[in-house]
């Protein structure tokens, strides 16, 4: 069905690879726009109204907490962690792929 | 002031963290979406070879960045892309589930994007449900037009995810069971910003369509079997 039934040529594959690259590379400036506007999403909303926020608890912070490095710049931070988890996507998708193909 | 505010790149704030559902909502959830992602698996058993293998990833891999984008919006929201209805019209809907579900789980073991003990809900929300009702309406309308079903895909796809995550806060303790505030704000909220989410994901379709119209079976069969 499907992409999954066709063959993907290497120069489709590069273009492909490219522009994650390029989406992976401008991340930092969205960003760094995302953080001069201060925003709240329909879930934080619907939280603070019923009073929710007081549950909330982090069992897990994460390797690379909220996409960012403790200590370093956070710009610096949303690039390492858009580079680390862009790479790490496409290896595990592509080893249950694999699988998926055996 | 909790930390996704002080995150610069907080993605689309669907992920539900640990302590907003009650623990037996959450593990329904998680049967609900293992169950469902063993099955998937089973169904996309045959519809990958080694050489279209890394198809998979690349579109797990560019969801993952795409959802790195948060665009800003002035007046105090920001939208970006999450694509399960893209996956779904791409790869299928058995393979994008796995797909999304592979992004969505990287994103709580690693960024702690999204709870531990309600990652099987964040799953069932973007990866089951979005998948597969944005997958449903675009084969529903796709004989119309394709655009226009990608559009609508895209939209009420990312809404129903919101309104499958609302139903499980508003049924929990922390939200103070109220469903009617949850399931309002909520769907109300991802109806109007799930329109740049059927935007690009029409625009995107285009795109590749165009690129590779032999990636459409479904919606080029004539063309690809002339």
């Amino acid at each position: 069905m499907s992409v999954a039934s066709d063959a993907w040529d290497r120069s489709w594959v590069r273009r492909s690879l490219l522009a994650i690259g390029a989406l992976v590379a401008v991340s930092p400036l969205f960003a760094w726009a995302a953080g001069r506007v201060g925003y709240a999403e329909p879930l934080e909303n619907a939280a603070e109204r019923t009073g929710a926020m007081a549950h909330e608890v982090t069992y897990n912070p994460g390797l690379l907490p909220d996409y960012t490095i403790p200590g370093v710049d956070p710009l610096v931070g949303t690039f390492v962690s858009a580079v680390v988890g862009t790479a790490l996507t496409l290896v595990v998708a592509t080893a249950i792929a694999r699988l998926l193909a055996d | 002031m909790r930390k996704y505010y002080l995150s610069p790149l907080g993605p689309e704030r669907m992920h539900i963290p640990d302590g907003f559902l009650d623990l037996w909502i959450a593990v329904v959830c998680a049967v609900l979406a293992g169950g469902t992602l063993v099955a998937a698996a089973r169904r996309a058993d045959g519809d990958l070879t080694d050489t279209t293998a890394p198809v998979l990833g690349i579109v797990a891999a560019g969801l993952f960045a795409a959802q790195l984008l948060n665009w800003p919006i002035p007046g105090g929201t920001s939208a970006h892309f999450v694509g399960g209805a893209f996956a779904a019209i791409l790869l299928g809907p058995h393979l994008g589930a796995l797909c999304v579900a592979t992004v969505v789980t990287i994103q709580a073991l690693v960024f702690g994007d999204g709870g531990l003990v309600v990652l099987g809900a964040n799953v069932l929300n973007m990866a089951v449900v979005e998948v597969y009702v944005g997958y449903a309406l675009y084969r529903l309308l796709a004989g119309h037009n394709e655009f226009v079903a990608a559009f609508v895909a895209g939209w009420l796809g990312i809404t129903a995810g919101a309104v499958a995550a609302a139903l499980q806060l508003g049924a929990s303790s922390a939200f103070a069971y109220e469903l009617v505030t949850t399931v309002s704000i909520m769907g109300i909220g991802h109806l109007l910003l799930g329109l740049i989410e059927g935007g690009i994901t029409a625009v995107v379709y285009r795109y590749v369509a165009d690129a590779r119209p032999d990636l459409f079976p479904t919606a080029t069969t004539t063309e690809v079997a002339a």
